[in-house]
């Protein structure tokens, strides 16, 4: 009941963080939604995992955090530099 | 169903209070004015409302290791996320990006 | 709660579909990823969600603004609107959808799949190659050579696309100075 109100906010979230996706302006503000949506659907993998009573699904949290961080930091550094190239090697060449 | 335990009237709290500061959050982000505002909400999202939520499924957990796992995301997520957060600022403020503020302000602090 | 994250996705995917500027079309990809695989994740299906996440979110993210970094950030506004694709579309979906009615109900234990792989497998993964997970004992060892045709191919082109990228790099300074400014 409770993990259920909790999984249906955490949803209503998502949703939201979609709206501002969505809405933009800038090119951070969906990025900024992006990432708050990866820490959702963690939280989302991990309430699931006890309402199902499979809490082994927290290891698929867990992968989730990683790749979602690895992923905003490779998106910043494509809006920062407008590839993935080294800068400090393009300054040298 | 009720609540048995004290141990589940805890989480309870917790939890439900963590799914409040995520709504708020959520509110935050779609409705603050700036994107540097916009961060904060962003940022409730993400520390309270994750780790009130996390903190809360711990008192459910059924033996210590998925304990240890909900610990290993919750130290992870405060590690990353603040991380995250202080890029993307750092990168709207490089590509020119300014935060709003209240033009009496803005203008005695202009030198 | 399967109803509510399909409804997320509907709308990510028409968002998806209005937007014209690539990058934000990029990210809202990676939020639609996000909501496959917790959807997948609903349906019991950890493995695939797992791989959805990794793919679609990480990797198919960042390639896709690798190539935007090649192109250009904006979608040309089509001509006019014609009538083919919209043809083509609806018939490839009500082929699919059609396919679907010929397959197992959900979770039906005369399924193929549920049979054609001899269930024997799960009985003697134990005894053949001494590990709890059945899908890990088939995908290393019964099968071991296909999954190491595949780790091939995968390598291979992962290697093709660095190559790519990096090559396409160097000519670029000269090419387009600083156009690409954010």
């Amino acid at each position: 009941m409770i993990l259920a109100a909790v999984l249906a906010a955490i949803i209503v979230t998502m949703g939201l963080a979609l709206v501002r996706a969505g809405k933009g302006p800038t090119v951070f503000d969906r990025i900024l939604a992006l990432n708050m949506f990866g820490t959702k659907t963690v939280l989302l993998i991990a309430v699931i995992g006890f309402i199902t009573g499979r809490p082994d699904f927290l290891d698929l949290g867990l992968v989730y955090a990683l790749i979602n961080f690895i992923g905003v930091i490779a998106v910043l550094r494509f809006s920062k530099y407008g590839d993935f190239a080294d800068p400090d090697r393009e300054k040298a060449s | 169903m009720m609540p048995e335990s004290a141990f589940e009237i805890v989480s309870a709290v917790l939890m439900l209070t963590g799914a409040l500061f995520a709504v708020i959050g959520g509110i935050g982000v779609v409705r603050l004015p700036d994107f540097f505002c916009r961060i904060h909400g962003a940022g409730i999202t993400d520390t309270l409302g994750a780790g009130l939520i996390l903190t809360g499924l711990m008192f459910l957990s059924p033996g210590w290791i998925v304990t240890a796992k909900l610990v290993s995301i919750l130290v992870f997520l405060w590690i990353t996320s603040p991380t995250s957060t202080h890029a993307l600022a750092n990168a709207a403020l490089e590509t020119g990006l300014r935060p709003r503020v209240d033009e009496a302000e803005e203008a005695s602090s202009i030198p | 709660m399967t109803a509510l994250l399909l409804t997320l996705l509907c709308a990510t995917a028409v968002a998806v579909l209005r937007m014209r500027g690539l990058f934000a079309a990029v990210m809202l990809m990676g939020i639609f990823s996000f909501l496959g695989a917790g959807w997948m994740l609903l349906l019991d299906a950890p493995d695939v969600a797992l791989t959805e996440a990794a793919v679609g979110a990480g990797i198919s993210t960042i390639l896709a603004l690798a190539t935007l970094a090649l192109t250009t950030r904006k979608a040309k506004r089509p001509v006019r609107p014609s009538a083919l694709p919209l043809a083509v579309v609806t018939i490839t979906g009500a082929a699919l959808l059609y396919g679907t009615l010929d397959m197992p109900r959900f979770g039906d234990p005369e399924a193929p799949a549920s049979n054609y792989p001899q269930p024997s497998y799960v009985e003697r993964t134990d005894h053949d190659i001494h590990i709890p997970n059945v899908v890990t004992a088939v995908l290393g060892s019964y099968r071991g050579y296909d999954t190491l045709g595949e780790t091939v191919v995968i390598f291979t082109a992962g290697i093709a696309v660095l190559v790519l990228l990096r090559g396409s790099r160097k000519r670029r300074p000269a090419a387009d100075g600083g156009e690409d400014a954010a």
